[in-house]
């Protein structure tokens, strides 16, 4: 099944424009289709278009849970994004990814068409990506829905987000809470279950995450700046995942278990125009602690490139990273899906005296979603004595 | 080079010399091209839409409906999805714009719908946020958009989401996103079809019925054996054109023959001979093939909207009014006139390359080598008659079959025709001669005769394009009189109810009982109807076979008047019998169901109800005119008891010798019932009629021309050979002859000629009647009709012979009557 033929594609843009940038500023204009009034004129597929009416993500807004774990309608675009380090009985190394996307059609929820009087009517478009590899074999599934801010039972909608109790869903696929104590955090024990079939026979997932530590508010106190200009989003994850399930690939049922990583992100305008797109990691490292980073290819300072990430430790203490504190080199290149892409690369902290080298599991795992992008699971090595240092996921966009 | 052009020249000016030649000529082509190439535009503009139609859904999508039969709601897609079965709603209803035309609507899913079709290409790239939201869009035609004006409302002023065209939407059809369409169609909830992909849906999930993708008839397919009528209709006409191309080739090259010597002697060799004559027939082709071409333009223009009435009437199905014609339309035209000419021009060729330098034409020879052609016309007849006795013992044919049955049948009587009048000359010309005493009035016949038989090889190419123009003539109108006898007949003994009526379900039961109070009432027969699905058919002795089709259940009133008048065709028992089968639970099936599916009475047949599948005992077959599909038929208490459905509508009977129009009057009053509530039956006939009537219009039509293009050929014969038979009649006028004993002599040798080829074409004309009513109808229709013969028709057909040969003989005649008797003498000496 060849998701990018898929007739709805060229129309979610904006959808996917979360995860990715054009590759060039030259053809953004129209390069997916998306011929609305604002797709050349500010960054790709229209991200860095003037918002007015939507919700902003400012600097000194206070995250409150578990309110936050449910959707902001609000906001132009949000995003519940899980990517997850897995081994077999075997110790054979797997990958997966689930995430929810949704997207605002228009920025005053208040006149949102009454769901009992317009059925169909819909305000909002929700996105799914599914993923699921394991050395050369890469299987994705992309399912979309349409829905409405206007509260409606749970029952009568093909896809939603409720913050309590928490569950996330797309037809069939769901991430649903499994916590019972309201005292804990909801997002401390899930469940995944996610099955999709192609031409290729079935592949899904059904997972248990528990998580080990507590949730993550990145940059100032949960707003994440994204460029020199101030642009930003709303941006906390919980990564200290263990995972144990089930997973089918390939006709084949395995016992997995590993560690995940689950992002929650919610903006108006994430990208400045000038920005065409990013490559983000998150890391595991067998020292307990975490790291997230991610270089915004342009609209830094003097045009540059814009480097942010946060240092976790294994208690969850975080400190910001900057450009002076984290360093981001690509060391090798290899060709995807007539992509050039940075497979290899090299991750400098000098605070933490850390010097990684990380290299994809296998370069094949391009996303043939509607607009597609590169997500995948890496190694982690010292890059002087060579010696494992953990695992974690790569995602790079708009190349 | 300048020799080929000196020659050519030559060559091309015979046709100055014989204007009229040159006339006949591209005439024949150019009403040939005309009729085939209308035709075909008429064909190639149906089938755009068809395919338009049938890529909207394409064969990707499987349907899935709720097995209680209840509607499909939104509830039902969340659930079905939730559960993992990818399915995508879509709802369809019927839009009227405030000036009155009618528009489908569609209403789609593009989120869920997968698969590649016009339906998810409509909603088509870089568009779909403004599919999605408001002010949404409407997707269609441009040819819909064309006839629905600038600004088009719904409901009294609702304007239509700004409008898209999208070239590959069928006519007359909207596409929209289903938030927008449910709002104008009203339908909330509902959803009209859960469409899944059919690779992915292939069992139905429980509650559920699934329609596979192939189970959903076409309108490709119901409508292929009208289009089939229509192409062999014009292929006749062809046929007959090329008869005149042929009669005038040879007569131009008859006429060359001494021209075409003398050039050879001159140095022209007889390849380039060949060649010259090709050019010829090139440029002659491609001027009447051009003229063909685009007087079939107008004439399918002309003939479209009939077209178009016809196939909506008979199948649903929507073909635009206007033409669209793709470009191989246009190669096509002009291939088949020319590969026609150069089949029709073929043999002038070959006797223009085996020409001999020095032999004269010789009347006598020619007669001699005529005697070979017919021997070797009377075996290939006979190969053909072979033909169409093998087609037609072969049983269950289909539609090609059957045309190839009556395409060999007309090919053996048309071979056979020129012999037989050989030979009955032959016949006639031995008895004379075989009388005793030579009188004057006997030697002017034997002469007729004898001379007759010298304007047989000429004239036969005509009388056999006549022959097979009468033949079809006959037995189209015979299929047409006799469908409409048994048509009308038919309507008759189903519209037995003086007022039929149709209340909204809310005043049904009211009305009810206030008719069961009525004086005037003698009968209420309430009809209802719900949707199901053929299962299986289970006979004694035989597997049972499962169809999986979707069938309309219909319920009847078995009232006394009903039972008596009803048509059935065949039941288990007496009729009586199957009335009371059908009463205790059987049903009836349609004769389209008996005879596409072999169902026999005393057959049983599983449906599913909303209660589960129920078998039921088929007690009688009905003929059912005019309808494509299956269908089947049991009592209306039982469809409501088992399909939950209400009654949809009653017939009533008026007591003898009360007024149905009071009664009429005094349920509209009392009931506030809008006219289109209440139908009388007059009414209801005259639109059936109509509607019959319609059909046959172009049928009628093409008929008509096909014979004025067979009288076309005979006069275009006839006036090729009107010149030399002037000097041949000049040495009779000289022997004494008187001038109008000559004519008479002429018109009474053609007439006769046409009679005996109008004889042969009477049971020719039965014939195909035969196999149009018992083989074709059944196999495009699937009802069989009686045979019927009318004497009219054939007498007709026999007097438009003698006529159509009166008035191709008239005019060479007319100008022979002109013709001082001076002249002629002229001529013969000049000859």
């Amino acid at each position: 099944m060849s998701l990018r033929s898929h007739p709805v594609s060229a129309g979610l843009t904006l959808l996917c424009a979360l995860l990715l940038a054009a590759c060039d500023p030259a053809p953004q204009t129209d390069r997916y289709g998306d011929g609305g009034p604002d797709a050349g004129r500010a960054g790709f597929a229209g991200l860095g278009a003037a918002n007015d009416g939507y919700a902003h993500a400012r600097p000194g807004t206070r995250l409150n849970f578990p309110g936050d774990h449910g959707p902001h309608p609000g906001f132009r675009i949000e995003w519940w994004y899980l990517t997850a380090n897995l081994e077999d009985a075997s110790g054979e190394p797997l990958g997966m990814q689930w995430t929810l996307f949704r997207q605002a059609q228009q920025p005053d929820t208040d006149t949102a068409p009454d769901p009992r009087a317009q059925p169909w009517a819909t305000d909002q478009l929700w996105m799914a990506h599914m993923a699921l590899s394991r050395g050369a074999s890469h299987r994705v599934a992309e399912r979309f829905a349409r829905g409405t801010s206007r509260p409606r039972p749970q029952t009568a909608r093909q896809a939603g987000v409720t913050a309590q109790p928490f569950r996330a869903w797309l037809d069939n696929w769901q991430l649903e809470s499994l916590a019972t104590d309201p005292t804990i955090d909801a997002l401390s024990h899930l469940r995944l279950n996610a099955r999709a079939e192609d031409a290729k026979g079935p592949f899904g997932y059904r997972l248990d995450l528990r998580a080990e530590g507590p949730l993550v508010r990145h940059g100032l106190e949960g707003f994440s700046q994204k460029s020199a200009d101030g642009q930003g989003s709303m941006y906390y994850s919980q990564p200290f995942y263990r995972v144990h399930g089930e997973i089918l690939l390939d006709g084949a049922q395995h016992t997995v278990t590993g560690r995940a990583w689950l992002d929650r992100e919610w903006s108006s305008q994430l990208l400045s125009p000038t920005q065409t797109g990013w490559d983000w990691f998150s890391l595991h490292l067998n020292s307990g602690a975490r790291v997230m980073a991610f270089r915004l290819r342009g609209g830094g300072d003097n045009n540059g490139d814009y480097y942010s990430g946060s240092w976790i430790t294994p208690e969850g203490k975080v400190t910001p990273l900057k450009a002076d504190t984290l360093k981001l080199e690509p060391l090798a290149r290899a060709e995807v899906a007539g992509q050039t892409l940075p497979v290899r690369w090299r991750m400098t902290l000098p605070q933490q005296d850390l010097t990684l080298d990380i290299a994809a599991r296998h370069p094949n795992r391009w996303m043939r979603t509607s607009v597609p992008y590169w997500e995948g699971a890496v190694t982690v090595k010292d890059a002087t004595t060579g010696a494992p240092r953990g695992q974690g996921y790569l995602e790079m966009t708009g190349y | 080079m300048r020799l080929m052009g000196v020659a050519l020249a030559t060559l091309l000016s015979h046709y100055r010399r014989h204007p009229g030649q040159l006339a006949m000529l591209l005439m024949g082509l150019w009403v040939a091209g005309a009729l085939w190439s209308g035709v075909q535009a008429i064909n190639a503009s149906a089938r755009d839409n068809y395919a338009r139609a049938e890529a909207l859904l394409g064969d990707d999508y499987a349907r899935l409906e709720r097995e209680d039969g209840q509607p499909l709601t939104r509830d039902d897609f969340i659930r079905l999805r939730q559960a993992g079965i990818l399915v995508s709603p879509l709802i369809e209803g019927e839009l009227t714009t405030d000036d009155g035309m009618q528009l489908t609507l569609i209403g789609i899913d593009p989120l869920t719908l997968s698969g590649d079709t016009t339906l998810t290409r409509s909603g088509a790239p870089g568009a779909l946020q403004h599919f999605l939201s408001s002010p949404w869009q409407t997707r269609l035609a441009p040819d819909t958009r064309a006839r629905l004006g600038s600004q088009p409302t719904v409901h009294g002023g609702t304007a239509l989401p700004p409008m898209i065209e999208v070239p590959a939407l069928p006519p007359d059809t909207l596409v929209m996103d289903i938030a927008i369409a449910a709002r104008l169609l009203g339908t909330g909830d509902a959803i009209t079809a859960l469409l899944g992909n059919r690779t992915a849906l292939t069992a139905a999930p429980d509650g559920f019925v699934l329609t596979p993708a192939d189970a959903r008839a076409s309108p490709r397919e119901l409508t292929q054996s009208f289009h089939l009528n229509l192409t062999a209709m014009a292929l006749l006409a062809l046929v007959v054109g090329l008869f005149i191309v042929q009669a005038a080739l040879g007569l131009a090259l008859e006429q060359r023959l001494s021209l075409l010597r003398t050039l050879r002697a001159l140095g022209v060799s007889g390849r380039t001979l060949v060649a010259l004559l090709v050019v010829e027939l090139a440029i002659l082709g491609l001027a009447g093939a051009l003229a063909g071409l685009l007087s079939g333009v107008w004439l399918a223009q002309t003939l479209l909207p009939d077209v178009a009435a016809t196939l909506q009437n008979l199948y649903g199905a929507t073909v635009s009014g206007t033409l669209s014609l793709p470009w191989h339309y246009w190669l096509g035209g002009v291939a088949v006139s020319l590969g026609g000419l150069v089949i029709a021009g073929s043999g002038v060729l070959w006797r223009a390359s085996r020409l001999s330098l020095l032999g004269l034409g010789q009347a006598q020879a020619w007669r001699r080598g005529y005697q070979r052609q017919l021997r070797v016309q009377t075996l290939l007849g006979a190969v053909a008659a072979l033909a169409a006795l093998a087609l037609g013992l072969t049983p269950d044919t289909g539609l090609i079959a059957g045309f190839g049955l009556v395409a060999a049948i007309l090919l053996a009587a048309a071979l056979w025709q020129p012999p037989l009048l050989a030979w009955l000359l032959a016949m006639a010309l031995r008895v004379l001669e075989g009388a005793s005493r030579p009188t004057r009035r006997l030697a002017l016949t034997q002469w007729a005769l004898a001379d007759l038989q010298l304007q047989l090889p000429r004239l036969s190419l005509a009388m056999m394009a006549l022959l097979i123009a009468l033949a079809a003539n006959l037995g189209v109108s015979s299929m047409v009189g006799g469908f409409r006898l048994t048509f009308l007949d038919w309507l008759d003994q189903r519209l037995i109810a003086d007022i039929y009526l149709n209340p909204p379900a809310a005043q049904f039961d009211d009305i009810n009982r206030w008719l069961a109070q009525h004086p005037a009432v003698h009968e209420r027969l309430t009809t209802a109807n719900a949707d199901s699905e053929l299962l299986e058919i289970g006979a004694p002795n035989a597997r049972p076979r499962r169809p999986g089709l979707p069938l309309p259940v219909f319920g009847i009133t078995p009232g006394e008047t009903l039972m008596v008048d009803w048509p059935l065709l065949a039941t288990l028992g007496d009729r009586d019998a199957a009335w009371q089968t059908l009463q205790q639970g059987g049903v009836f099936i349609n004769e389209q169901l008996a005879r596409g599916h072999h169902i026999t009475p005393g057959d049983r047949v599983t449906l599913t109800t909303p209660g589960g599948r129920q078998s039921f005992s088929v007690a009688g077959i009905y003929p059912d005119y005019g309808n494509p599909r299956g269908e089947l038929v049991m009592t209306t208490a039982q469809v409501r008891r088992l399909f939950r459905v209400p009654p949809r509508s009653m017939g009533i009977v008026i007591q003898p010798g009360e007024d149905p129009g009071q009664l009429r009057q005094q349920l509209m009053t009392r009931f506030a019932l809008a006219p289109h509530h209440l139908r009388d039956q007059r009414q209801l006939k005259a639109t059936a009629t109509a509607i019959f009537e319609r059909t046959f219009t172009i049928t009628r039509a093409l008929n008509g021309l096909t014979l004025a293009v067979a009288a076309l050929a005979l006069l275009a014969t006839l006036l090729a050979q009107a010149e030399e038979r002037r000097r041949r009649l000049a040495t009779l006028w000289a022997l004494g002859v008187p001038r109008h004993r000559l004519l008479t002599t002429q018109l009474v040798q053609l007439a006769g000629a046409a009679l005996v080829t109008g004889l042969l074409a009477v049971p020719l004309g039965i014939a195909i009647t035969a196999c149009l009513v018992w083989g074709i109808n059944v196999a495009a229709f699937g009802w069989r009709l009686p045979l019927h013969v009318f004497p009219a028709e054939i007498s007709l057909t026999l007097l438009t012979a003698v006529l159509v040969a009166l008035l191709a003989a008239g005019l060479p005649l007319l100008k022979l009557w002109r013709t001082p008797p001076r002249a002629l003498l002229a001529e013969e000496e000049a000859g």
